[in-house]
């Protein structure tokens, strides 16, 4: 890099290089430092098929015309997020309207700068794209003070046009025939999963001065879904493109014995690929490649395994045969060494096991990917993916080349809700092999069975719980042991059943995502309880071991990874923990939480709205709820990516079938300051849905050589029909300073509110999800 | 070889007849709307009108189809037009309905989503909630399913489709 004429700006490096034309654009690149992919921001040249970091179009295009692209590596899978809340916060920083940020480009490996999955994309507050507009706004004020001829603290900036010395010009103008290079410190892995992260501490605007965030914009992606005009991953097509079918494993430990025969005479188009236990059928129209991949596959012959312990036997396989002592436990941060002490002399205690299933993610497409390994090496690939830099490191490395090499496009496609957070769904890899065997870009779409049976799922999960209360009713100890199988398998399964390169399997030596190691993800927020234990116990996933494949159930982050099968079972006990004290569920709760610390007050904030606003019943008894007709009412805390959540649910159970439903769900969220109040309504709506949708229904079946799930009415969702009426209660908090996420939580609150619920109706407490009618059924008669 | 009918326009067709009509949508004519969700017509994602009737394209064969008229998400607005007799319309109001709404969030299931609340919309031009719950739980060969959790939405766009529709269409 050239250092002369350079400045430290508030951590970024500005350099003058005199303006010089570019077409017009003021453009504001940034260089990267540390261990990423790039050596240093000295590196002009970087890899090829990438944003050169050091290269001004990176971030932001501030045009002629007065319009502004954006570009960001986070893919927007329904959150809205990139579409919504990075437009208007870009808009803010820069000053200028929400409607002139006319492009946003996301998530394509060669046309974004950050890469990092679809997750926390509010960055606490501070996501990479609200940095790179504080520090072009910066840059824009030294031009404005250069063009206008005044110092730059004279200058003021409204609605994208800048002020000074009773002149004035818009940014367009100001930027026509200018370039101002800015080289700004980022550190991270671009193709790791978490990408890159803008470095430096520029100044961001007050919020006391926010004009555009708080207000509810329209997502722009809406009308184009709406109106059939989107270009979905699923509507990529290329010349000379082949449809492709796998015959996936008869188990998910079989290894290959012999491929089925092609009847040439019914699919003279058709051919098999095979590559190590990967098996795949390709044919020029979609039809024929399906039915010539039944046609094979009914000819095909496996192995047979058996290495899982079947569903029924799950949790007696968790606590009986499981390993969990080769992975280190793990604790929180607030945890105590030892609270037996004071356990020892509770006057009340409650001891229980809670116990939570496999579920999927379920995505309404299935996955699919095209690919186009080019005869010069280089390999394009079409997809739907939350961290395509993420996929493009796995492809390089299942191919022994470099990510140089690889380009990721992704395009909209159906929620993926953490699955495809590591880089893969399943389709890509295949896709990729297969193109590369036969020359041509080859599309690969899995059938629904395929994607319930060979995709990852969400741990299952138990957890030991220890209350003590003396003898106000107050707890004295709280100790909690979370028990999970390792949550992130990033290999890519096409990969694993070819036997080419992948990283490992999650192993105990293993780091943050590719570890077994159970972290403790639930952050406690009853301060007024110190005496605490929180410990994450973690194990290998269920059948990988001994699966000839290493593949086994293999499982995946969903929505509050971890947090979810954390908050459960804390949530619950706290529910069980009231009722033996004799309290009301909510107000233990607040009695628990200090009133005068930062933390405190915001959760206490959250259960007194949402007590509220759900018309809820204080009372230190349970429901007295008769008939054939049981009512009761339950609540949920949850804290996550900077938000505060409360939840009650009001539901009806019929004991003599088990049968619950859920009448109503209210939800209050504290973001501190909301972004968009419509579109956070809608994520919560949405969450809630598939929250209570997970807590009634959703358990993964499987015997003892695969998932038995394999259709919509094998895992049953929930209906329209069945739906709560749900009242989302927003707590907009400017004073807090920042805003947190948005997205995930509300998939986690009505599980635990809805358990609550039935214990306040029923009097009998059910630690185990789902909350089936056979499952209730059997629990009301013990 | 087979004719069919499609928003309006007939159109020849290369595939076999036994092949289900999803494919051809999207692969011969290059339709986007309806997308292939399951394959067992157990989601709604592929749903398309057949002479007006809500069906599922990915288990109905092109022999099936026969000389009925299809109706896919691209052709909503045109039905609407020629329905009310105007001579052309941007949207559909149910369209229109979903944008103000803010329904989709992925949006990968609304194709049949808007489908089926049209389908509704002109067999009862004011459904209640329950009516329109039912609509999209019972009146199928399945459940519309939303993996994202937009019901709340949806229910909120057809009441107001249904309003702008009973004053002749959209804004």
């Amino acid at each position: 890099m050239n250092r002369r004429n350079q400045t430290s700006v508030y951590g970024a490096a500005l350099t003058r290089r005199g303006f010089v034309k570019t077409g017009g654009a003021l453009m504001v690149g940034f260089g990267v430092a540390g261990t990423g992919v790039f050596e240093s921001s000295s590196k002009a040249a970087t890899m090829r098929n990438t944003l050169d970091a050091s290269l001004p179009e990176s971030w932001i295009e501030i045009h002629p015309d007065n319009t502004i692209l954006i570009r960001t590596g986070k893919s927007d899978f329904g959150q809205s997020t990139t579409f919504t809340a990075y437009r208007q916060i870009v808009a803010e920083e820069l000053n200028a309207s929400f409607d002139a940020i006319t492009t946003v480009v996301m998530g394509d490996t060669d046309r974004t700068p950050d890469g990092s999955g679809a997750f926390d994309f509010l960055g606490s507050g501070t996501p990479n794209i609200r940095k790179a507009a504080a520090y072009t706004y910066q840059a824009l004020l030294d031009l404005a003070s250069q063009r206008l001829g005044v110092p730059k603290a004279s200058i003021s900036v409204k609605d994208g046009v800048a002020s000074g010395g009773g002149k004035s010009m818009p940014y367009g103008e100001l930027v026509k025939g200018q370039q101002l290079k800015l080289t700004i410190p980022v550190k991270g892995d671009l193709t790791s999963p978490m990408g890159l992260t803008v470095d430096g501490n520029p100044p961001m605007k007050p919020v006391s001065e926010y004009t555009v965030i708080g207000k509810s914009f329209r997502n722009s992606v809406t009308a184009s879904k709406v109106a059939a005009k989107e270009q979905w991953a699923t509507d990529v097509r290329l010349p000379g493109m082949l449809h492709a079918r796998i015959v996936h494993p008869k188990t998910l430990g079989s290894t290959l014995v012999q491929v089925g025969t092609l009847d040439k005479s019914k699919f003279p188009n058709a051919q098999v690929v095979v590559k190590g236990n990967l098996v795949g059928v390709v044919a020029p129209t979609e039809w024929e490649a399906i039915r010539a991949a039944d046609q094979v596959a009914s000819g095909t012959k496996w192995k047979d395994w058996k290495g899982l312990p079947g569903h029924a036997r799950l949790f007696d396989f968790l606590k009986r045969d499981a390993d969990w002592k080769t992975t280190r436990v793990t604790k929180s941060d607030k945890s105590k060494d030892d609270v037996s002490p004071a356990m020892s002399k509770a006057s009340k205690k409650l001891t229980a096991n809670y116990q939570m299933p496999f579920i999927k993610h379920a995505p309404l497409g299935p996955t699919m990917a095209l690919a186009d390994v080019r005869k010069d090496g280089t390999i394009y690939i079409y997809t739907h993916n939350q961290n395509p830099q993420a996929l493009r490191g796995e492809i390089a490395m299942m191919l022994a080349t470099q990510p140089d090499n690889i380009v990721v496009r992704t395009l909209s496609g159906p929620g993926h809700y953490g699955r495809s957070n590591g880089g893969n769904a399943g389709a890509e890899d295949e896709a990729v092999i297969l193109s590369q065997a036969v020359g041509k870009p080859v599309r690969v779409q899995w059938m629904r069975p395929e994607d319930f049976q060979w995709s990852t799922q969400s741990p299952a999960s138990m957890s030991d719980v220890e209350i003590g209360l003396d003898a106000n009713g107050k707890i004295a100890a709280y100790q909690i042991d979370h028990y999970m199988p390792a949550m992130q398998d990033d290999r890519p399964i096409g990969a694993v059943l070819a036997g080419l390169p992948t990283m490992a399997a999650p192993n105990e030596k293993g780091v943050f995502i590719g570890s077994t190691v159970n972290d403790i993800s639930d952050p406690w927020i009853y301060d007024g309880v110190v005496n605490i234990v929180e410990r994450g116990h973690g194990t290998f996933q269920v059948g990988e071991k001994s699966s000839p494949l290493t593949v086994g159930l293999r499982d995946h982050s969903l929505r509050t990874p971890g947090q979810f099968q954390q908050n459960f079972p804390r949530e619950l006990a706290i529910t069980e923990a009231a009722a033996l004290a004799g309290a009301d569920s909510i107000q233990f709760r607040i009695d628990h939480t200090k009133p005068d610390s930062k933390d405190g007050e915001r959760v206490i904030n959250v259960l007194k709205s949402v007590r509220e606003a759900s018309g809820w019943e204080t009372r230190t008894s349970r429901a007295k709820s008769t008939g054939s007709v049981l009512r009761g009412q339950g609540v949920s805390v949850m804290f996550r990516s900077g938000t505060y959540w409360a939840c009650v649910a009001q539901i009806a159970v019929t004991p003599s079938t088990g049968a619950i439903t859920v009448e109503k769900v209210t939800v209050a969220v504290d973001p501190g300051i909301v972004v968009n109040p419509m579109q956070l309504k809608r994520q919560v709506e949405g969450g809630t849905v598939m929250g209570v949708s997970i807590a009634l229904l959703e358990e993964l079946q499987f015997d003892e050589s695969g998932i038995t799930t394999r259709d919509w009415r094998t895992y049953p969702i929930l209906k329209m029909a069945d739906i709560p009426e749900i009242k989302v209660v927003l707590l907009n908090r400017p004073e807090v300073g920042t805003y947190g996420g948005g997205s995930e939580a509300a998939n986690a609150l009505a599980a635990p509110a809805i358990a609550s619920a039935l214990f306040d109706a029923t009097g009998k407490i059910v630690r185990r999800l789902p909350l089936k009618p056979e499952y209730v059924q059997a629990a009301l008669k013990a | 070889m087979a004719t069919i009918s499609v928003n309006g326009t007939k159109r020849e067709v290369q595939a076999s007849t036994d092949t289900p009509l999803l494919y051809v949508l999207r692969n011969e004519l290059e339709l986007s709307g309806p997308q292939f969700g399951c394959g067992l017509a157990q989601c709604g994602a592929c749903s398309v009108l057949l002479d007006g009737k809500e069906i599922r394209s990915c288990t109905t064969t092109l022999a099936a189809v026969g000389t009925k008229e299809i109706t896919t998400l691209e052709g909503l607005p045109a039905r609407w037009a020629h329905q009310k007799g105007l001579s052309s319309s941007e949207l559909h109001p149910v369209q229109q309905a979903w944008i103000e709404e803010q329904v989709p969030l992925c949006g990968f299931c609304q194709n049949g989503m808007m489908i089926k609340a049209t389908e509704l919309l002109e067999q009862n031009a004011s459904p209640s909630v329950s009516e329109i719950k039912d609509a999209f739980t019972k009146s199928g060969p399945s459940a519309h399913l939303c993996r994202c959790g937009s019901y709340t939405a949806i229910i909120a766009a057809v009441q107001l489709a249904s309003m702008q529709m009973a004053k002749g269409g959209a804004r």
